[in-house]
């Protein structure tokens, strides 16, 4: 596992779903079946588009990716590294050098700043955020049409908001951007320039990209498109 | 790794309950700290001042009861034992010194008591700071919160026991019980001893027998004051001091002066007695902090629980971006200790004014004055409290950390 911490560290590779099943338990005490992926791979760089309706298991999915949910069978796989069977330790580590994650709910620490904010995870493993990523971080802000870093998140819109979590998690040019509804909060204007720069970003960093999104103007970003169903196992289709 | 961006961060969202934590730990602290120091200084200074009463003879009686009036000045009846005995002490070879004390009479509250010149000085350890010792009968010396100045003249009235005299004011009792014609005039003001002898007015022995018309205790037409007193009758006196030559002699006085009328006694060995009573009240006032310290410790813990419960969904988001655990411990151990420190350093000052305002109530009813000092209890007592208060906190996030991070993050 590379350990380096520079900002171009991870490239992506491929990452491979294999017999995952994810159980839940209903209210009624009856486990339910979440997600069903007999067999899933995203070649390196790929951008996935992931649609479904709503409670079709597209946020399980992105968490089952992560390592933030461990399937109740089967593996998941980067590259070479079989996640799911890492050790908690590990896949946090994992997480921080090879995953940027746009969150549903953004999940801003509200008390902090703009900049704080975006630079939030380089604080996770070194003592000082150093000045190239401070300036990244404040490039990209401004690409996100962010204006007055020092301004915390707390008393931003949700639009802002939104564009503060996207700026977050790819600022630190990961290998691999899970993102979970990333333009729902913007209007058609906003939306298409954020989900311009989200691919643009992850381009750039040679990132394979998965979105989870209704968001038709996004999709059509992307080059592949997966549909996800409550009943039935992940298929995919090519629009 | 650095939490301190989080630590902030964390300590702005809790604002309140932040201040109710400071505050909880602050009264914890402050309760242990006022008791403990209280305690200490009572027992400390209680023991100085008996400091100079090496072995105290009397009328058979109670021991506490001679020990309160002579040494804490409670005056109280006692009886008196026959004047010989101060005869057989000056030809005591075991004896180094020794010097009535006689108390009964006051002035403006304020308890005169006859002594020696000798006993004044505290054997010698102490100087006046003012003026000079008493020379002759019908001379006083002013203990250094006396208000009175020098050169005054002071009537004595009779005291009645039980009566409980303000110092620095008359009253009507005193007015009715005047000695008329018995002045003294004040030729000195003795240092502060930190004892109730500070509230005193010390004047010859040979003075207070005259006052009530029983002589000098001196050959007849001698006007000496101090030993030897060599009179063919000498008045009865409530208690005497003896400061013996060695322990070996102090022991033998004792089992002798524990006949033939009289008692004798270490004012030590009866304050041990006192402080052990002193030492089971103590034992349950700590039982009390101790019992405090737990509940506000428990209150903390439910309050972090809430909160902890509140910042789970935080702490996930955290874990999610890929923060190690140790990161959440830290973020979350370092904002709890930077809490419990502000608590306990907020509990120290308080409890050390509290424990200065009760030295001040406490000095004001008894003239004794309690030095506050913070010791190793303190310290020690602060310390756990901060270890365990701030280590508990830890534990609904590691309790968190089974849980997979998806959970937090719908919580």
């Amino acid at each position: 596992m590379p350990a380096s911490h520079s900002p171009d560290r991870a490239t992506a590779k491929a990452l491979r779903l294999s017999g995952v099943t994810l159980d839940h338990r209903g209210g009624d005490g009856r486990p339910f079946r979440v997600l069903d992926i007999p067999d899933l791979t995203v070649p390196s760089g790929a951008h996935i588009g992931l649609r479904g309706p709503s409670g079709s298991g597209k946020t399980s999915l992105l968490h089952v990716i992560a390592g933030l949910i461990v399937p109740s069978t089967g593996t998941v796989s980067w590259g070479e590294t079989e996640l799911s069977a890492l050790p908690a330790a590990s896949r946090d580590r994992w997480r921080l050098e090879t995953l940027g994650f746009v969150f549903q709910d953004f999940h801003l620490i509200p008390e902090l700043d703009i900049l704080a904010n975006i630079t939030l995870p380089a604080s996770f493993s070194s003592w000082r955020v150093v000045r190239s990523e401070q300036e990244r971080a404040a490039a990209i802000a401004a690409r996100m049409g962010l204006v007055d870093l020092r301004r915390r998140t707390g008393v931003l819109s949700r639009g802002e908001q939104q564009r503060v979590a996207i700026a977050r998690a790819v600022c630190r040019r990961p290998a691999l951007i899970l993102a979970d509804e990333p333009t729902a909060s913007l209007d058609a204007a906003h939306a298409d320039e954020v989900g311009a720069l989200l691919v643009d970003a992850a381009n750039e960093a040679g990132a394979t990209l998965i979105c989870a999104t209704h968001d038709a103007a996004l999709l059509a970003r992307l080059e592949r498109r997966l549909d996800i169903e409550t009943t039935s196992p992940l298929r995919e289709l090519v629009a | 790794m650095n939490p301190f961006a989080m630590v902030l961060a964390d300590l702005r969202a809790l604002r309140w309950t932040a201040a109710a934590i400071v505050m909880l730990v602050a009264l914890a602290v402050a309760i242990g700290v006022a008791i403990g120091a209280q305690e200490r200084a009572l027992r400390q200074s209680s023991a100085a001042a008996a400091d100079d009463f090496d072995l105290l003879i009397g009328a058979p009686g109670s021991q506490a009861q001679l020990l309160m009036s002579t040494v804490y000045l409670q005056l109280d009846a006692i009886p008196l034992m026959e004047g010989s005995v101060l005869r057989s002490l000056t030809q005591d070879d075991r004896v180094a010194a020794f010097a009535p004390i006689a108390f009964g009479d006051v002035t403006r509250g304020y308890p005169i008591i006859g002594t020696t010149a000798a006993f004044a000085a505290r054997w010698g350890r102490i100087a006046p700071s003012e003026g000079r010792l008493f020379a002759a009968e019908g001379e006083a010396m002013i203990g250094a919160d006396v208000d009175y100045r020098l050169g005054e003249s002071i009537t004595p009235s009779h005291g009645v026991a039980g009566q409980a005299h303000k110092p620095g004011e008359a009253d009507a009792d005193e007015a009715g019980h005047r000695h008329a014609g018995h002045d003294y005039t004040i030729v000195g003001r003795l240092p502060p001893l930190g004892s109730p002898w500070d509230r005193a007015i010390l004047v010859p022995i040979e003075s207070v027998w005259e006052v009530h018309g029983l002589g000098n205790g001196h050959a007849a037409g001698t006007e000496t004051i101090g030993p030897p007193f060599d009179g063919v009758t000498i008045p009865g006196v409530p208690a005497i001091v003896v400061k013996p030559r060695s322990i070996a002699g102090a022991y033998a006085l004792r089992s002798q002066y524990r006949q033939g009328g009289t008692m004798a006694f270490f004012p030590a060995e009866v304050l041990v007695g006192i402080y052990r009573a002193l030492g089971d009240a103590r034992g349950v006032l700590v039982l009390a902090s101790t019992l405090n310290a737990t509940l506000v410790l428990a209150s903390i813990l439910l309050l972090l629980i809430a909160v902890t419960g509140l910042r789970r969904r935080r702490y996930a988001v955290l874990r999610a971006m890929g923060a190690p655990r140790l990161y959440v411990l830290l973020v979350i151990w370092l904002g709890m200790a930077a809490l419990m420190a502000l608590g306990c350093i907020a509990g120290l000052l308080l409890g050390g004014a509290a424990a200065s305002v009760l030295s001040g109530l406490i000095e004001a009813q008894t003239g004794l004055r309690l030095a506050i000092s913070l010791g190793r209890p303190e310290f020690l007592q602060i310390g756990v409290l901060f270890v365990v208060g701030s280590v508990l906190s830890l534990l609904p996030a590691i309790a968190s950390f089974t849980n997979p991070i998806a959970s937090g993050l719908r919580g």
